[in-house]
């Protein structure tokens, strides 16, 4: 039985989970047919990790999988905001889709060494798995960037919108410091962060899209750790409040509109009956 | 947008069988389409896509039927063969007999 342990689980399987349900929004909707299958599959794909994270933490705290996945509060789930954000069009779909299987990949890399053994182990599983999820992020978003003007204008527009959100998936866990004390988390977010930025800088140069936010966060705002190891933006104090349009505050359970309104259809079916079996 | 054929196969010692169509931009992303529409149950292990204007056929497919007697082409045309040779062995004994 382990508190921080299933924290960290949590948070991870959060991103998974509510990212997962965000791309199973497109089916029956997505922009033609194959591509509706093959994102449908991917929402699937995040949704199966989410449940595979939730197991590891249900052994720690006693507790379901299911109650874990549907049955919290609103102000419970951990996710970074950027997952929870409205589908918008499929420019931001796709952009959010990009960066965060980026943060994604960078962030398994790190953990296939997590002293956990179930941990390391089921990276290993879900690893292979997105390497499918990077190609299919990568192959249309160069398809987009190189297509007509206003493929490439909305996929900017949302790169900048999405970016700094984006750096906040590596907003420590609320138990970072005991985690990696642990060795549970091999690398700590801030370090991730610096490689995120580093790399997704790179391939987004060679593609010609912004990489920094034009508005009110990406004025001055380099995210940089603190003393505690928190990622704070330059002239943020941290106060545990984050402002709202930075992406911050989603690993301490702040929640925007957009994700009240996904939480009460995602748990419509588990409130009915609780612990229901399926 | 192209019509893309897809192929997949079991194993390598399978043959690859056509399976199915997209509609994709480039070949790559008719590969990533197709994995998912076709091999997303384990229905195979390799996948090919081709054009489908890089298939070539006859314009005028009256030509692959066969016109005339061709049943020298067919074991169905030898399946008298048996009952001749009996009969040609029968005849052959009562031509020796004395």
């Amino acid at each position: 039985m382990n508190q921080v342990l299933a924290s960290v689980l949590t948070a991870l399987g959060d991103d998974e989970l509510i990212l997962g349900h965000r791309h199973s929004e497109w089916t029956g909707f997505a922009p033609h047919m194959e591509e509706d299958v093959a994102f449908s599959s991917i929402a699937q794909d995040e949704i199966g990790h989410a449940a595979a994270y939730y197991s590891l933490a249900a052994v720690e705290t006693d507790d379901d999988v299911d109650r874990i996945a549907l049955g919290r509060e609103k102000s419970e789930y951990r996710n970074a905001i950027l997952c929870e954000r409205d589908n918008g069009d499929w420019a931001f779909t796709l952009v959010r889709h990009w960066l965060y299987d980026h943060a994604d990949a960078i962030r398994l890399e790190a953990l296939e060494s997590s002293s956990h053994e179930g941990l390391a182990a089921l990276v290993t599983k879900i690893r292979r798995e997105e390497r499918y999820h990077l190609l299919h992020a990568d192959t249309w978003l160069k398809r987009v960037t190189q297509g007509p003007a206003e493929g490439r204008k909305r996929v900017a527009d949302a790169m900048t919108r999405a970016y700094p959100e984006a750096v906040a998936v590596f907003e420590p866990f609320e138990e970072e410091e005991a985690a990696l004390a642990q060795g549970w988390i091999p690398v700590s977010s801030s370090e991730l962060a610096a490689r995120f930025i580093a790399e997704t800088s790179q391939q987004l140069d060679a593609l010609g899209l912004p990489t920094r936010s034009a508005g009110r966060s990406g004025e001055g705002a380099e995210f940089v750790a603190s003393s505690s190891g928190d990622l704070i933006a330059g002239d943020a104090v941290d106060d545990g409040n984050p402002p709202a349009e930075d992406g911050f505050g989603g690993r301490r359970g702040r929640r925007t509109a957009e994700f009240d309104a996904l939480w009460q259809d995602m748990t419509s079916m588990y409130r009915t009956d609780p612990g229901a079996r399926w | 947008m192209e019509t893309w054929e897809v192929f997949r196969r079991h194993g390598h010692r399978e043959p690859f069988e056509h399976c199915g169509t997209v509609t994709a931009s480039d070949h790559e992303m008719a590969l990533l389409t197709a994995k998912e529409c076709f091999l997303r149950r384990r229905e195979g292990e390799h996948l090919w896509v081709v054009r489908r204007s890089d298939i070539h056929s006859f314009q005028d497919e009256t030509l692959l039927e066969i016109a005339a007697d061709k049943s020298y082409r067919f074991n169905s045309g030898y399946r008298d063969v048996v009952a001749k040779r009996e009969r040609a062995r029968a005849r052959a004994k009562e031509l020796a007999t004395p």
